[in-house]
Order: C-alpha cells, then sequence, then structure tokens
C-alpha cells in the first residue's frame, strides 16, 4: 500500500481556519495535497450527518477546523461544534469507522502554519491507519 | 372584715368602732416614728407591755404605738391618756415605775415629766408644753391618737368621712370648688393652688389621669411628710381618694423614696387595709368610683422630687426634669393628664372636706390658707415637727415654739425651705410666713424646712455647705444649673479658704443671676438662692473674708485662730485638761495661752470656756 | 394660625410651633448648641434663651422648645438676655476652655477669657450625640450618666458597646467632636469610603456620586443607609428641604425598547495589591494612579494640593521626591502582555503637576521600559518635562522596600530597579510612589457581554466586529462598542471612538430600515417537529415559536447565519441559506467525483 493516498474532507469556518489554508497557500507553504476544503460559516453550523456523509462518499479522514474557543464569529459556535464531535466520536465506531478519522482542530485566521503542519500530520497517520473501507463494506 | 358597701355600712362602722372606745379607758400611747424608734422604743414597749400582763393589766390598759409626735428629740415619747400625762425620753427601767405610779394609781411621777428648757419648769400635759402649745395641729393633730397598721384607729378619729361626704353628697366639681375655696396650696415646695391644677387636669384632654403623691422628701432635714406617712398613711390615702374622684382618675401612685423603710412599710398596710374595707379599689363603698394606688419606691436622688423628673422616673426613665412648658397636668405621665401633689397637701383634703372650706380659709393669711408644718432645727432649743398657720411670725416659731436658742448664744438667721432657701437675718424674726412674704425676703418656703443658726454661724461657709449639697443633687443636664452651682460653690470655697478676690461678691451676684433665671428646673431656679440671701444681709461678713481675710464666727479654719483672753481667763484649766493637741498651757488659776502652731482650731477650748475667755480673732 | 410679636413686629404662626421655628422663618437669629433639627427639643443648654413677657412679667425661656401662643411679646436679644447667654458661653469656655468649637463659640460672643477656673473637658453635655442614637437609631448605646457634675456620656457600665451599630450618628452631631465611636463600639467602625475618590476620602451614606455627576442628584447607599438597614433613622429627610428623599424606594428593571444600544462600560485599573514587591497597601504612599490623579485634582481630597500621608496616614505633608513607575501589570507576560496605551503620558502629566505644585526642587523619577509619547503633540511635551529637570530611568522598577541601607534611605521608600541604558542598578530613596497600573477590562465584561452578545478578546476587552471594518461594531447587529471597554485608550481616542458609535446608531436609525445578510437561517415549516431545541441553541435569540402552527420561526433581522441550530436541526427544518444541506452534499459530491476522477 506504498502508494495509498487519504483523502481528507475539512469543513473549515469562513472566519479562521478557511482564512488560514488560505494565508498557507499565499504563504506558499507546501503541505501534503490530500485534504479538500468545504467551506462552512461555522463550525457550529456543520451537521454531523456532513461527517458520515463524507466518510461515506469515501473520505478517509474529515477535519472539523474553527476558531480558537472564545474567538468563535458567533460567540459560541466552536463550543457547539465540540460537544457535537465528541458525541459522534462515541458513535463512529458502530459504523465501523474508526474515531481517529474524524479530528476537530483550532486554527486561527493567521494561523497558515498552524493548518499546513496538521495536515502534514494528518497524513502519514493516516496512511498507517490504512485505506476507509467502510464504503465497500456496507451492504445497501 | 367584709367590704363596706354603702354609707351606712361606713357609718355603722364607724360608729360601732367608736363606741367600743371608751373615752375613760386608760390609754399608754407610745411613739414609734423613725425618730423615737431609733432611741428605743421596741424596747421600752416591750418592757411595758411585759409589766402591764405581770399586773394584770391587761384588760384595764391599752398600749397603742403610734406614728411620730413631732417631738423626736424627746423621744422615746409617751403620753398617758385620758389624762395626757406626757413623759418624754421614756427608758425600759422607767417602765415598772410608771405602771406602779401612773398606771396603777394614776399619780404623777414629777421627776420624770418634760423639763421646759426655758422656764425650767416640769410641765405634766402634753398640750401644756410650749413647744405644742404655740401650735395649731390639723394634720398631725391626730398621729398620737392612732396606730398606723390601724384602720379602725383612723375610722374612730372620724377617718374616711369627708370621702363618704365626698362620693355620696358631692359632685367632682363642688370638689373642685371647695378646695379652691379653702385656698390650699401646694406643700411640697411651689405653693401652686391646689384647686386650680385639679381643674385644669380634670378638663385636660385625655382618657386616663393619674392621680400621685409626691413623698420624696428630698430636703436634708426636713422629715413632716416621711412623718405623716408613717403615723397617719390613712388621711394622705383619703386624700388622695377624693382628689382622684374630683380629677376623674382612677389610677394613683405614691412616690416614695426607698430611705423611708417604715413609711413604705406603713402605707403598703394602709392600701391594704383600705381595700380590705372597700375604700379602696373597685366600687369604693358601692359608689361605683374605682381607684387604686400603687407604691413606686424612688432611689432617694433630690431631683426626682421635681414633678417631671418624678414622671419620668415612675415610667423607667432617668428621673431628670424636662422643661415644663407643657404642663404635667396636660401631659405628664406616659403623656397623660397627672395631678401631683406632696404627702401634706394630701393630708389636708379631708381637713378642708370635713371642716369646709371657709373654716380653712379663716386660717393663714390672705394668699396663703391653712397650716403649714415646718422641721424645725438646728440651734434651737425644741427640735421637731412644728404646724402653725400660716402667717405665724418666725419669732413666734423659733421663740415661742422653738424655745429660742440655747447656751445663751445669740440668733443669726433662719434659713426656711431646704437647700435651696434663703437666709432670713435676726431684724426679719417678725416676719409672718407665708409663701409671698418668704419670697420677698429672697427666700421659700419650700416643704418647710428650717434651720435656726447661732452667732458662731459663719455665713459664706453656710450658703457654701448649701452649694455644695445642691451640685451634688443637681441632675446636671442643663448648663446654668451643673456648671454655675459648680462655679458658685467654688468661689464660695476659694473665699472660705481665704482665697476670695475682689470683684468675688460681684461674680456670685451675676452668676447667681443667670442660674437663677435660666435654669431648666427649680432647682437650679432656686439654688442661688442661700447665696443671693447671705450676701444680701450679711455682706459684711464676706467682705470681711475676702479683704481681711477674716471669719468673724470662727467657722473657716484658715481665716481665724483662737485667743485666750488674758483679763477673762480665771485659769480654771479646763481648756488646758480638754484640749486635745495639748496646744494649751498655764498653771491653774492663772491665765493660759494657746500655741497656734499647734492649735487646730477644733473649738474645744472655745465651747468649754465658762467665762468666754477664748476669743475669735 | 396665632399672632405674637416678635421683637417688637407682629408676627404669625403656626399654633405648636416653637419660639425657635417661627424666628426662623422670620429671618431672626437665636443661638443654639443642644438643638438639633432631626431630634425632640430637649432644651438643655439654655443658650438659645429669650424673654417672654405674658402681660404680667417678663420669663425667660428657651425658644427651642417653648410653644408659640397669641398675644406674648417675645424679645430675642433684649440686653438681659444677651448677658445671661455670654455667661452660659463663659461656663462653657472655663468646661472646655481648649476645644476648638467651644473657643470659637466664645469669639462669636465676644468672649476671650473666662473668670472661672479652667476645667478639661471636650464635651459640652448637649446630649445630641445621646438623643441621637436613642431617638433616631433605635438604639441607646450610650446615655449621659451621673448626676450633677459628675454627669457624663458613656455606654452602660463604660464597657464597649455590643448594641452600638457603628453608625457615627453621635459623632456627625457632636458640636466638639468630642465623641469617638471607637471608645464606644465593641466592632471597628468601618469608614464609607468614596469610590470617586478612589477610597482616599470618606463619604455618608448619602452623598453626592461625583462633581459633575449627571443628574447632579445625591443617593443613598443602601447597604450603608441605617434606614434602609434597620427602619430608624431617616434623618435625611428632615434636612431635604425640597423633600426629595424618598427611603421607601425599592429596585425596578425599567424596560426601554430602543434601535441600537452602544456599550461604553469603560475599563477597571488594576488592583496592584497582589503585586506584593510594590508594597501597595503596605506602604501608606505608595499610590496607585488613580489615586494620584484625585490627590492633584482640584475637586479632590486635597482640593488639589499634592499631599502625601504623615505617619497617621492623614494627607498632610508635600512630597520631596516621587518615584512614577511605568507599565505595572501592562506590557507584563505575567499580567497583560498588552500595553496600556496611556500611562506614559498621564506619567509626564503628573511630573509636571508635581513639579509645578510642589515647586520645583521636588524631584520626580521616571522608571520606563519606553516612552511611548505617539499622539499629536506629545513627544513635545516629552522633550519640555526632561528640560524641566525631570529624570527618567529606563528599566522597570522591580521592588519597593523600607528597609534602608544608607542614612539617605532612612525613612524614605526605596525603588529598586536597574537602568538599562547604563546597566547599573540603582536604588533611588523617594517619598512617594505612584504606580501606573495597568488598565483591564472590567470584572463583569463576560456578564455584560452575554446580555448584549459581544465577545471578549482575549484581553478580556470586548471584542470589535473587526478591527478595521467594523472596530466600532460587535458581532451582534445595533450593538455598538465605545470607550475602553474595547481596549485600552487615552480621553481622545475615547472620545473620537464615541462619536462613532453614537454616529453608527444614528445612521441605524436614520436608514429607516435594516439590512440583513443573505446567509442566515429558513426553518422549513413544513418540516419544523416544533421541538423548539434551536430556539436555546441561538446565540442570537433569532428563533421564536409560533404556537399556531406549531413551528420554530428565524426572525431574519436577528439571525446572523451562524447555522448552530442547521447543525443540530434533528428533523433537518432548519437550514442555512447558502449552505444547505442539498448543497454541502453536493459539494462534498463535486469535491468526490473530481478526486475519484484525478486522484490525489
Ligand atoms: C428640686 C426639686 C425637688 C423637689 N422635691 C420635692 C419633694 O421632695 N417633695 C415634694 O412634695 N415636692 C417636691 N418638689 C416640688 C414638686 O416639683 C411639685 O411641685 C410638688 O410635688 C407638687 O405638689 P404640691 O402642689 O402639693 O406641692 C420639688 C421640686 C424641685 C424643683
Ligand atoms: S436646673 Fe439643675 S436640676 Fe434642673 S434640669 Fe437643670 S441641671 Fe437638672
Ligand atoms: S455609632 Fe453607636 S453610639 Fe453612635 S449613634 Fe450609632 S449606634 Fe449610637
Ligand atoms: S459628646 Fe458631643 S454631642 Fe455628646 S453631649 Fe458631648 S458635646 Fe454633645
Ligand atoms: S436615612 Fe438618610 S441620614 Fe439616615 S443613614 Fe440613611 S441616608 Fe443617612
Ligand atoms: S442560524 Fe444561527 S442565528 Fe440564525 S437562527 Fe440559526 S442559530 Fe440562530
Ligand atoms: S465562526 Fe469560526 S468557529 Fe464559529
Ligand atoms: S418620732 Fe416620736 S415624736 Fe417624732
Ligand atoms: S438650643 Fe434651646 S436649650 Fe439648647
Amino acid at each position: 500500500m506504498e502508494d495509498y493516498e487519504p483523502t481528507i474532507i475539512a469543513f473549515t469556518c469562513n472566519w479562521c481556519t478557511y482564512t488560514a489554508a488560505d494565508l498557507a497557500g499565499t504563504s506558499r507553504l507546501s503541505y501534503p495535497p490530500n485534504v479538500r476544503l468545504i467551506r462552512v460559516m461555522c463550525t457550529g453550523m456543520v451537521d454531523p450527518k456532513y461527517v458520515i456523509k463524507a466518510l461515506l462518499e469515501g473520505a478517509d479522514a474529515v477535519l472539523i477546523s474553527g476558531c480558537h474557543i472564545g474567538d468563535c464569529h458567533y460567540m459560541n459556535g466552536n463550543l457547539k461544534a465540540r460537544r457535537r464531535v465528541k458525541l459522534l466520536k462515541e458513535l463512529l465506531p458502530r459504523f465501523g469507522f474508526d474515531e481517529q478519522r474524524v479530528k476537530l482542530t483550532w486554527i486561527g485566521a493567521s494561523d497558515g502554519i498552524q493548518f499546513a503542519e496538521t495536515i502534514t500530520e494528518m497524513v502519514p497517520k493516516l496512511k498507517a491507519l490504512g485505506p476507509n473501507e467502510v464504503r465497500n463494506q456496507m451492504v445497501l | 372584715m367584709s367590704k363596706l358597701q354603702s354609707q351606712k355600712d361606713y357609718e355603722d362602722f364607724r360608729d360601732q368602732v367608736k363606741k367600743e372606745r371608751d373615752p375613760e379607758r386608760l390609754l399608754v400611747s407610745i411613739c414609734a416614728g423613725s425618730g423615737c424608734g431609733a432611741y428605743g422604743t421596741e424596747e421600752v414597749r416591750e418592757a411595758l407591755e411585759q409589766e402591764v400582763s405581770k399586773n394584770g393589766l391587761k384588760q384595764k390598759v391599752e398600749v397603742k404605738v403610734t406614728g411620730c409626735h413631732g417631738f423626736c428629740e424627746q423621744g422615746p415619747i409617751m403620753v398617758i391618756h385620758p389624762q395626757g400625762i406626757f413623759y418624754p425620753k421614756v427608758k425600759p427601767a422607767d417602765i415598772p415605775e410608771i405602771v406602779a405610779e401612773t398606771i396603777v394609781k394614776g399619780e404623777v411621777i414629777k421627776g420624770k415629766l418634760y423639763k421646759d428648757p426655758v422656764s425650767k419648769k416640769r410641765i405634766q400635759k402634753e398640750e401644756d408644753i410650749p413647744f405644742y402649745k404655740g401650735q395649731h395641729r390639723i394634720v398631725f393633730g391626730n398621729n398620737g391618737m392612732i396606730d398606723p397598721a390601724k384602720i379602725d384607729d383612723y375610722i374612730a378619729v372620724d377617718g374616711y368621712s369627708a370621702l363618704v361626704k365626698v362620693l355620696f353628697s358631692m359632685s367632682p366639681e363642688e370638689v373642685i370648688s371647695a378646695i379652691k375655696e379653702s385656698g390650699l396650696r401646694g406643700r411640697g415646695a411651689g405653693g401652686f393652688p391646689t384647686g386650680i391644677k385639679w381643674e385644669t387636669c380634670r378638663k385636660a384632654h385625655g382618657d386616663i389621669r393619674y392621680v400621685m403623691c409626691n413623698a420624696d422628701e428630698g430636703d436634708p432635714g426636713a422629715y413632716m411628710d416621711r412623718s405623716l406617712l408613717e403615723g397617719n398613711p390613712q388621711s394622705v390615702l383619703e386624700g388622695m381618694i377624693i382628689g382622684a374622684y374630683a380629677i376623674g382618675s382612677h389610677d394613683g401612685f405614691i412616690y416614695v423614696r426607698n430611705e423611708y423603710p417604715l413609711a413604705v412599710k406603713n402605707i403598703g398596710i394602709a392600701i391594704k387595709q383600705a381595700e380590705e374595707y372597700g375604700l379602696l379599689g373597685k366600687n369604693i363603698l358601692g359608689s361605683g368610683f374605682d381607684f387604686t394606688v400603687k407604691i413606686s419606691r424612688g432611689g432617694g436622688a433630690f431631683i426626682c422630687g421635681e414633678s417631671t423628673a418624678l414622671m419620668r422616673s415612675l415610667e423607667g426613665q432617668v428621673g431628670r426634669p424636662r422643661a415644663k412648658y407643657v404642663h404635667t397636668v396636660d401631659k405628664g405621665y406616659r403623656d397623660s393628664p397627672s395631678t401631683l401633689n406632696n404627702v401634706e397637701t394630701w393630708a389636708n383634703v379631708p381637713v378642708i372636706i370635713n371642716k369646709g372650706a371657709e373654716w380653712y380659709a379663716s386660717l393663714g393669711t390672705e394668699r396663703s390658707k391653712g397650716t403649714k408644718v415646718f422641721s424645725l432645727v438646728g440651734k434651737v432649743r425644741n427640735t421637731g415637727l412644728v404646724e402653725v398657720p400660716m402667717g405665724a411670725s418666725l419669732r413666734t416659731i423659733i421663740f415661742d415654739i422653738g424655745g429660742g436658742i440655747p447656751k445663751k448664744r445669740k440668733f443669726k438667721a433662719v434659713q426656711t425651705g431646704g437647700p435651696s432657701g434663703g437666709c432670713i437675718p435676726e431684724d426679719l424674726l417678725d416676719l409672718p410666713v407665708d409663701y409671698q412674704r418668704l419670697a420677698e425676703v429672697g427666700s421659700i418656703m419650700g416643704s418647710g424646712g428650717m434651720i435656726v443658726m447661732d452667732q458662731d454661724t459663719c455665713m459664706v461657709d453656710v450658703a457654701r455647705y448649701f452649694l455644695d449639697f445642691l451640685q451634688e443633687e443637681s441632675c446636671g443636664q442643663c448648663v446654668p444649673c451643673r456648671e454655675g452651682i459648680k462655679r458658685l460653690l467654688e468661689i464660695l470655697t476659694d473665699i472660705c479658704a481665704g482665697n476670695g478676690k475682689e470683684g468675688d461678691i460681684e461674680l456670685l451676684e451675676e452668676l447667681a443671676g443667670t442660674v437663677s433665671k435660666l435654669s431648666l428646673c427649680a432647682l437650679g431656679g432656686t439654688a442661688p438662692n442661700p447665696v443671693l440671701s447671705t450676701i444680701r444681709y450679711f455682706r459684711k461678713e464676706y467682705e470681711a473674708h475676702i479683704y481681711d481675710k477674716k471669719c468673724p464666727s470662727g467657722v473657716c479654719k484658715e481665716l481665724f485662730y483662737y485667743e485666750i483672753d488674758e483679763k477673762k481667763c480665771n485659769g480654771c484649766h479646763v481648756c488646758f485638761l480638754r484640749c486635745p493637741q495639748e496646744a494649751i498651757s498655764g498653771e491653774k488659776k492663772k491665765p493660759h495661752t494657746i500655741d497656734q502652731e499647734k492649735c487646730i482650731k477644733c473649738s474645744i477650748c472655745y465651747e468649754s470656756c465658762k467665762v468666754d475667755a477664748v476669743a475669735i480673732k | 394660625m396665632v399672632t405674637f410679636t416678635l421683637n417688637g413686629r407682629q408676627v404669625e404662626a403656626e399654633e405648636g410651633s416653637t419660639i425657635l421655628e417661627v424666628a426662623e422663618t422670620y429671618n431672626v437669629k437665636i443661638p443654639t448648641l443642644c438643638n438639633h433639627k432631626a431630634l425632640e427639643p430637649a432644651g438643655l443648654c439654655r443658650l438659645c434663651t429669650v424673654e417672654v413677657y405674658d402681660g404680667r412679667r417678663t420669663r425667660f425661656v428657651t425658644s427651642c422648645n417653648y410653644p408659640v401662643w397669641g398675644g406674648m411679646e417675645v424679645k430675642t436679644d433684649s440686653e438681659d438676655v444677651i448677658r445671661h447667654r455670654k455667661m452660659i458661653v463663659e461656663l462653657l469656655l472655663a468646661r472646655c476652655p481648649n476645644n476648638e468649637f467651644v473657643k470659637g463659640l466664645a469669639a462669636e460672643f465676644g468672649i476671650e477669657a473666662t473668670r472661672f477656673k479652667l476645667e478639661e473637658d471636650d464635651c459640652v453635655l448637649c446630649g445630641l450625640c445621646v438623643r441621637m442614637c436613642a431617638e433616631r437609631m433605635g438604639v441607646s448605646a450610650i446615655s449621659m450618666t451621673g448626676r450633677g457634675t459628675d454627669i457624663r456620656v458613656e455606654t452602660p457600665f463604660q464597657i464597649k458597646s455590643d448594641a452600638c451599630q457603628v453608625c457615627g450618628a453621635c459623632e456627625s452631631v457632636c458640636p466638639t467632636g468630642r465623641i469617638d465611636v471607637r471608645e464606644i463600639a465593641k466592632y471597628e467602625p468601618r469608614p464609607l469610603l468614596s469610590d470617586w475618590e478612589v477610597g482616599l476620602q470618606e463619604r455618608g451614606a448619602a452623598y453626592m456620586p461625583f462633581p459633575q455627576a449627571v443628574p447632579l442628584a445625591a443617593v443613598i447607599d443602601g447597604e450603608a443607609c441605617a434606614h434602609v438597614r434597620t427602619g430608624n433613622c431617616g434623618v435625611c429627610r428632615e434636612f431635604c428641604e425640597a423633600g426629595a428623599i424618598d427611603l421607601d424606594m425599592k429596585e425596578e428593571i425599567i424596560e426601554v425598547e430602543v434601535g441600537s444600544i452602544i456599550l461604553a462600560t469603560g475599563y477597571d485599573l488594576m488592583d496592584p495589591s497582589p503585586m506584593k514587591q510594590y508594597g501597595y497597601g503596605v506602604y501608606p504612599n505608595v499610590f496607585t494612579s488613580l489615586e494620584f490623579e484625585r490627590l492633584s485634582n482640584a475637586t479632590g481630597p486635597t482640593g488639589g494640593v499634592i499631599l502625601i500621608r504623615d505617619e497617621n496616614g492623614e494627607l498632610t505633608v508635600p512630597p520631596k521626591s516621587v518615584a512614577i513607575l511605568h507599565c505595572i501589570g501592562s506590557r507584563d507576560v505575567n499580567h497583560h502582555e498588552y500595553c496600556s496605551r496611556v500611562c506614559c503620558m498621564y506619567a509626564l502629566k503628573y511630573g509636571h503637576l508635581i513639579k509645578e505644585k510642589v515647586g520645583h526642587e521636588t524631584k520626580v523619577y521616571n522608571f520606563y521600559i519606553d516612552l511611548r509619547c505617539f499622539g499629536k503633540g506629545y513627544e513635545e511635551f516629552y522633550r519640555r518635562l526632561q528640560e524641566e529637570g525631570i529624570t527618567f530611568i529606563r528599566g522597570k522598577a522591580a521592588e519597593i522596600t523600607d528597609q534602608a541601607i544608607t542614612p539617605e534611605e532612612e525613612g524614605k521608600l526605596v525603588v529598586i530597579g536597574e537602568d538599562t541604558l547604563l546597566g547599573k542598578r540603582l536604588r533611588v530613596p523617594v517619598d512617594a510612589v505612584i504606580l501606573c497600573m495597568a488598565m483591564e477590562a472590567r470584572s463583569d465584561a463576560l456578564d455584560v457581554g452575554r446580555i448584549f452578545g459581544v465577545s471578549q478578546g482575549a484581553d478580556g476587552f470586548f471584542l470589535e466586529e473587526h478591527p478595521k471594518l467594523g472596530p466600532l461594531n460587535t458581532a451582534t447587529d445595533g450593538v455598538f462598542i465605545a470607550g475602553a471597554c474595547q481596549g485600552p485608550k487615552d480621553i481622545p481616542d475615547a472620545v473620537s471612538q464615541a462619536s462613532g458609535a453614537a454616529a453608527k446608531s444614528l445612521a441605524l436609525a436614520t436608514l429607516g430600515k435594516v439590512l440583513v445578510p443573505s446567509t442566515i437561517s429558513w426553518i422549513d415549516p413544513n418540516i419544523c417537529a416544533g421541538c423548539q431545541t434551536c430556539i436555546g441553541l441561538c446565540p442570537y435569540t433569532a428563533i421564536e415559536f409560533d404556537a399556531r402552527r406549531g413551528v420554530s420561526v428565524v426572525n431574519e433581522a436577528l439571525c446572523k447565519g451562524c447555522g448552530s441550530c442547521a447543525g443540530f436541526c434533528p428533523s433537518g427544518a432548519a437550514q442555512v441559506r447558502h449552505f444547505n444541506q442539498k448543497q454541502i452534499f453536493a459539494e462534498l459530491d463535486g469535491v468526490m467525483d473530481a478526486i475519484s476522477a484525478v486522484g490525489i
């Protein structure tokens, strides 16, 4: 499985992580190309369904990333996201997903570097975990 | 005893009591007032009762223990009725003889009779003794006939007949107008017309009215109130019930100083007995009128005799006067209309009702009616309680009744009205004593204290002495009285100590003016009297103290010394023997001398020299 | 109504009033001492004595408690009256010859000396204290005990009273200053300190908040007011001529409907007490910058005279040297990393004021990290001060001590620091130290933020919508911020910001409509189950429940489009426009399609 490249779907908050990713790009930081961003207005609007949907669609991991605690543009959307992700992680194994496939981080708008590092760290870990097979095992 | 429930009940009972008393029966009355008691009445009574029963005379002789007869210095006093034989200073050892001679045989024991100090004659009958002869005893007269613990004794002398008359034949208004017509004025100090006081109180707004008896008697030396309460408490009670009826009050208080234990006891007994007889309490004698009396015992502060202070004290507050711009008859005890009268005032009331206002008004002077009890003390031969009609002259009281000045000394002044009265000099001795005249000469009637002073009295020292008392007794709340009396006293003390300065007399006068005019209550208002009157009549003595540094009367120790007049001294050696300091030297039959260094001015030599050779220099 | 003559003049008065009251209304002055508006007259001092002629005789009565009656003739200043009053005062002077009040009273009466022996007392026994305590406080912790010349004001048995409520009412009426609550009360009195004067001055329970307060009306401190606490007192009512005091006022919540709100809640000055090295609260002459501001202010406790504390803690001595310590709590990783922005300039101002008011020989040392004189004319001011002879030491002061090691340091405060320009350690002895404390967010900023939907930045100050694009806006539309609640700033900045915020609210009002973003939520009423979960989740209270239809409805003017509702809505009825489930899923599909088409 040398050439296995995991796919990461990232739900990024419009006000911070999305901007951070932008910054990473304009700063010409290099990081693995395994991530695809889906912009949301706030992590608080990420319905757990979206995560599961992404995993079912074949993503190997989902990253939810928003503003630092206390910095949420909508006051506390990120706190709500944190609660939901914690619950979601309890549920994931029942669907056969490894809970490591979902990750929640806080990356501020000016943290291009941190965004790049986050992705850089994620990819080898996912490689070690192997591809997300659940979709294929699913009996529909 | 069941309650008397009607006028008739009372009359029947009274007649029965009277009938039981045989006027010819032998009656030995022994005085157990505080004065005689202190001389040993109790022992005398015991001895007498023993002796009487030993001789089997119990049925024949009645022994009556009475209240004060007024002549306390002669105590214990014994009077044997019906003859009226008067034995003074009776000792238990005298009893067997008295029983054997006077009671059994009816013989008078000459040697035991009273010896008049003026005429040096023995006098047999009470009423012939000069001390009593000059008196007119309408409130005190019954004291010698009544055992204060026995209401029957009071009823036997027509006690409570005035109450019966009032309850059943007079309206409250009629009572008030009788009192007004009688001209009775307060005997406590102020001399306020009693009838007017009652009338105002009756008319004042309020549902509850209080009637009070002022038995605080703070004047040192005065004890007529005590003697009345001790000796004839029922008369005071009867007066109060009549007053309550007139005013429309149902609650009464007797405010008596706790230092009068016998008075407290006797008035307590009197209240209890009157209640038992239906003369006090609910529905008195079936008339529908209710009145109860409580005793309140005061701590004995002079100022608590002042009406507003007394009421505050009754309320449980500190006894300090308040301004009387709103009178106590309108707002007194607990802000209700209250009538406060003196013990003696109350005791006069039944007399007025019984004998009539007109009769009463015939006694006394134009604006002072009736009699007044004085407590005659000091440098006078007969001391005691003296009841005379208003208007009697000082001379009558001091010389006729009081027997004049002892030890060949000369009269110098008399102070009337208690500590804040003025001192009246010799040339005013013919002054008729009544409220106006006393005020005119710078003194007051007060409660009737009368202190006689002889030539050996220093008038500056007298003023100092009274001011010292008043400084202690001032309640201290208002500036002129507290600070003023203190300063008056300070100046007087300086003068007596030889530190008087020019201007002191004027300063005393100026300050005294402010103290008397601005003080809140009458204590401060009258406190300067001793100073002002002594300055007025004895200014020279002040000047001698201040300018010559001499106390002419030989009282102020810093300001005189004793010297033996060589010409007069006969060398009797008495002073030599008596001087505690051995300051006197001299051989017998030769003139003696005093060593001034050793002399402490104790005055023993001065008093003991038969030939008046010791002189004040 | 009764009519009588007052000093020869016909006057009318209410029945039951006293001569003194009537005289007052006719502007006739009568001296008093033991009288007090709030107390029943007692007539103890007799100073208010006047002459009353009743048609028969003349009497001297005390005007404070003598009720007027028709036909009386009153003279308030006859020769006799004046003579007697003078004697009263002379007596009092002899009693209290060293008391300032009594001396003043004597002077008023033209009395220079008394003819009586001098005593040493401070109490004129007016009884005001005792009556105040009993009549108005209902306590009676003190009373006049004893009799005659022994009369005294004291507690029962001279034991410190635990009945005393330590209200100080007695002290407040004592004319001579004799009475001392500390001698009466079992408990230590706690002075009421003026917030405005940062505790440098005491105030009453009723007080003016500050000289320029709007409205300029007194307030009553309910926690201190004896009436509020015990139902007694109420003395202030007696004095307020306008009858404005309402002691039965209750707290109430007033609802006002407004179109916009400006938060201008200000800042807190950092409390230096925990920074033990600076000895605040230990050394009396270490002041905070705000305290020094009051000390140098003309309306302050010293009337603008710069004074420091003497050994009794009273502000009486002018300092000979002062150290001003910059950046205490600011630019400090242990406290606040930010710069408080105003300290440099006020520190310069203080230096200038000290030189000017106390004298040019006064030494002023500034211990600074950097001097940030960024404003208009600021740098010039800095230069001028350097020329005025103020010492600037670059290096933050480390410690203040009173442990002297040289004779010059004896009795002084020693500032220990380092001059980083010279690389030298320093010990500077001074009389007083001013700590330029950091400005920090109000302690209740979190609660206030919650109410108005405004978040705090990491520094605790309110967060603006955008540092450049929305510096006055907040996350909540219609709520603006101005002044130091947003971050440390000086007065000019605060004023500009406030003007801006005001303009912004006005702009909203003049527009007459509200612009709403397109990215907002919508709840599909056909799907909504009416569970109302979203209502609790919405941080902007934008969702209401429509009881008739049994569904939740989004208020479009309030919704910000955060999607908190959409992220949870169990039925999927709540959806943020442009970010609804359909769109996200489609986006996902697209992404995954592309990946499978091209690989990574
Ligand atoms: C200082 C002072 C002390 C007084 N003491 C007494 C007293 O001991 N007994 C008394 O009857 N009246 C005393 N009085 C007078 C009372 O105030 C009051 O006038 C009196 O009791 C009224 O009763 P009367 O009208 O029967 O005298 C005193 C007055 C003053 C000012
Ligand atoms: S005059 Fe004297 S006793 Fe009377 S109230 Fe004044 S201080 Fe008290
Ligand atoms: S401080 Fe104490 S003594 Fe003074 S008025 Fe208040 S309760 Fe009374
Ligand atoms: S302590 Fe003051 S208020 Fe109290 S009585 Fe003395 S002077 Fe008057
Ligand atoms: S009632 Fe008035 S005077 Fe009394 S404590 Fe309260 S504010 Fe002060
Ligand atoms: S999107 Fe956010 S603001 Fe809008 S209704 Fe939903 S929770 Fe409230
Ligand atoms: S706005 Fe970024 S997480 Fe809420
Ligand atoms: S007590 Fe006996 S005569 Fe007075
Ligand atoms: S003020 Fe009237 S007596 Fe003191």
